[in-house]
């Protein structure tokens, strides 16, 4: 009798929101069998051992008591209750190759400073990449352990310190991040405290004058005074924040001399050369040569205008009408036009110049050039 | 880098003198081939029509291209008499009759009549001028309907060429004046490159100067007591103007002195008519007596004064004259502008395809109209009554 095997649905899962584990509805105990479906809160632990998941409750039944054996069949390594802990991973398998790579890591701490030569580094590196891969895969495992050992054994001072400069190095780093966030701090402090400042002083100020004016002393010589003394106390703010300014300014250089870089080789910019003024007429010029502009003309028709506010107002120079009224006179008065016509004439026959025609009814229309 | 124009160079950057200066031989030879061909295209429509008629292919007396100058003429002074009318200043009047003249140097009264273009033209000054009046109040005071003002308008413009500028005389007349009185009062000493004694000489020379000539057109004459005052000078510089001015607004206008001669040259004329003497002085205080220029000048302000002098107010026809000649147009005309207003307004719509998007237009009117009459009830939009089963 064939059993034709029913397919299998798509489980169906979703991620607790606390912790971003990924929960599916069928996710069993391999120990109790308990499902999420009846406990809620189902959470599995594993342990570094043997990487065997159990729920949180058979843990603490099983392993409450002190070492015990670890209850999936076929294994059977002493686990203890304190190494348990949550899986990080999805995959069990990376999750054991972290572990691992985490332990090497804490041993095999050498940097690249201690060798003189790259090469060198990248050779340790390999052999280190070497033993991790074979803790990982289990190969050679015995050999792989002993050679551990003796490392171990062999540079044990190193590790330490190594592991110390590590350790100091992240520190130092948190420690300054932190001091940039207090000073920016202060500093917001300090505006805040200057403001409160000014504020304070005017109020007094105006409190004083009120006082002496009411004690019946002269009004403008009270207020002289208060302005006076309001002004000398902003002088000497100013001078005192100035002075501090200055101290900060030295300090600032002589930490930076200190810890600055030099750029070498810097290009020296050469400042480009301010722009002309632009000229509106592009470099042409118009000349009277007819005439020469006087500066008053004595027709009254002319006259009227200059005295007149409305016109003179608005910046308007009745010379400007007098200077049209000239080069009017005169433009084109050596302008000899049979002359140039013709020989405009003689010039288009020459080239052989064609006369459009521009969609009249009845001419021809000569081009113009 | 920097380049010096004079006043010369000023003007041949204008269009008037790249598109509307002439030689006068130049200027007989464009009329008598806008004149020809006027003309074979009389001969063409006219035997179209005639065909028509039936009647045998008799040649249709046309115009002469004399009688098409007279007539011409005739509406320049037309649009003189209508811009007087209108109290407009005298750069429109100038304005207007030069683009009337420049548009019959490319068309002919034989296509296009000038009496259904001077309103136009007209117009077109005013607003070119600056002294714009609304097309309604314009078209009214006219008495024209306005579409008929507007609808020539643009083949004016493109017989203008699109160039809208005249140079006129006027303001420049004005300029002489003031200088003319300053050289009177003593003002005026120096003048480049031509010897004078200084301003005081300039002045005794110009009390010295003769009396016009009995030709002259200036109404000053020497008072019998003989000595000449500054008073009087100032008098005889301003009669000197007004004369000037009345040649500018007539007979210059009237003439082909736009296109032969350059504004300057035609002021100076006008003035020299008016009273010789006087311009002699002023040029010579103009023009060094070494100049090369000098002498053409003169030639050439002698030969505008001998052409505005030769016009005469009888050589514009009369009432009675242009009345005959329109009739004697009507019968050779062309006949495919007759209906300007018309050709406008299908030229505004689109052009091509009159005649369909006529039939166009009166098959939607009628449509709806109809629907109008009938109501929304009779529309021919189907019922939707049965829904297909998708």
């Amino acid at each position: 009798m064939s059993r034709i095997a029913a397919p299998k649905a798509a489980p169906v899962s979703k991620r607790d929101p606390r912790t971003g584990v990924v929960q599916s509805q069928d996710d069993v105990c391999p120990v109790c069998k308990s499902a999420r479906y009846m406990n809620p809160s189902l959470r599995f632990l594993v342990n570094p051992e043997c990487y065997h998941k159990m729920c949180e409750s058979c843990v603490d039944r099983i392993f409450s008591h002190g070492p015990a054996a670890c209850p999936i069949k076929g294994c059977g390594r002493t686990l203890r209750k304190h190494r348990f802990r949550e899986q990080t991973f999805e995959d069990i398998k990376v999750e054991r190759e972290v572990d691992i790579r985490k332990k090497v890591g804490a041993t095999f701490n050498r940097r690249e400073e201690d060798f003189e030569t790259l090469l060198a580094f990248n050779d340790y590196l390999n052999d280190v990449e070497d033993i991790t891969f074979n803790l990982i895969n289990g190969i050679d495992l015995e050999e792989t352990n002993k050679k551990f050992e003796a490392y171990t054994r062999a540079h044990g001072k190193e590790i330490e310190e190594n592991a110390q400069m590590a350790v100091q190095e992240r520190q130092s780093f948190s420690a300054a991040q932190k001091l940039e966030r207090q000073q920016a701090r202060e500093r917001r402090e300090a505006a805040r405290r200057e403001e409160e400042e000014e504020k304070r002083e005017v109020e007094e100020n105006r409190r004083d004058v009120l006082n002496r004016l009411a004690s019946g002393a002269d009004a403008e010589t009270v207020a002289k005074e208060g302005q006076r003394v309001q002004l000398k106390k902003r002088m000497d703010r100013q001078a005192a924040t100035e002075r501090q300014r200055q101290l900060q300014a030295a300090e600032d250089t002589q930490s930076e001399r200190n810890g600055r870089f030099i750029i070498k080789g810097l290009r020296t910019k050469q400042k480009p050369e301010p722009e002309a003024p632009v000229d509106p007429f592009g470099g042409l010029r118009l000349v009277d040569s007819y005439f020469t502009l006087q500066d008053d003309y004595i027709w009254e028709g002319i006259q009227e205008a200059s005295k007149d506010i409305k016109q003179t107002a608005g910046g308007y120079d009745v010379r400007d009408y007098a200077h049209r009224s000239l080069v009017a006179a005169f433009s084109g008065l050596g302008v000899f036009v049979a002359d140039e016509m013709t020989q405009r004439g003689q010039l288009a026959q020459n080239d052989c110049a064609v006369s459009e025609s521009v969609g009249f009814k009845d001419a021809e229309m000569i081009s113009a050039s | 880098m920097t380049q010096h124009l004079n006043e010369d160079d000023l003007y041949r950057t204008s269009s008037q003198y790249r598109l509307w200066s002439f030689s006068p031989e130049g200027l007989a030879a464009l009329r008598r081939k806008t004149h020809e061909l006027a003309i074979t295209r009389a001969s063409q429509y006219a035997t179209k029509s005639n065909s028509y008629d039936g009647q045998g292919g008799a040649a249709v007396d046309c115009l002469t291209s004399e009688e098409c100058l007279r007539l011409v003429q005739r509406y320049l002074d037309q649009v003189r008499t209508t811009s007087d009318h209108f109290k407009w200043p005298i750069p429109v009047k100038a304005t207007a009759v030069q683009y009337l003249a420049r548009f019959y140097l490319s068309n002919s009264p034989l296509t296009y009549p000038p009496k259904e273009i001077y309103k136009t033209v007209l117009f077109l000054a005013c607003k070119t001028e600056a002294t714009h009046m609304t097309l309604s109040e314009y078209a009214r005071r006219i008495s024209t309907p306005a579409d008929e003002v507007l609808a020539p308008e643009y083949k004016v413009m493109q017989a203008l060429r699109f160039t809208l500028d005249v140079r006129q005389p006027y303001r420049g007349l004005k300029g002489v004046l003031m200088e003319l009185l300053n050289l009177a009062e003593g003002r005026v000493g120096e003048a480049e490159g031509v010897e004078t004694g200084g301003a005081k000489a300039l002045q005794a020379e110009m009390q010295a100067l003769e009396m016009p000539p009995k030709t002259a057109q200036t109404m000053w004459r020497v008072k019998p007591a003989g000595k000449i005052e500054s008073k009087d000078q100032m008098d005889r510089i301003n009669a000197a103007y007004s004369a000037a001015r009345t040649i500018l607004d007539g007979p210059a206008l009237l003439t082909d002195a736009y296109f032969l001669f350059t504004p300057p040259q035609i002021l100076l004329a006008a003035l020299h008519l008016a009273d010789e003497p006087l311009t002699s002085f002023y040029l010579r205080t103009k023009l060094p007596l070494d100049s090369d220029l000098r002498p053409k000048i003169l030639t050439t302000i002698a030969a505008c004064a001998e052409l505005l002098d030769s016009f005469s107010g009888s050589h514009i026809l009369s009432k009675d004259e242009r009345a005959a000649l329109e009739q004697k147009l009507e019968g050779c005309r062309d006949p495919s502008t007759r209906d300007l207003v018309g050709s406008h307004a299908v030229a505004k719509r689109g052009g091509d395809g009159g005649e369909e998007a006529e039939e166009k237009a009166r098959k939607k009117k009628a449509a709806r109209e109809k629907h109008l009459k009938e109501g929304p009830a009779h529309s021919p939009v189907a019922k939707s009554s049965s829904l297909a089963s998708g």
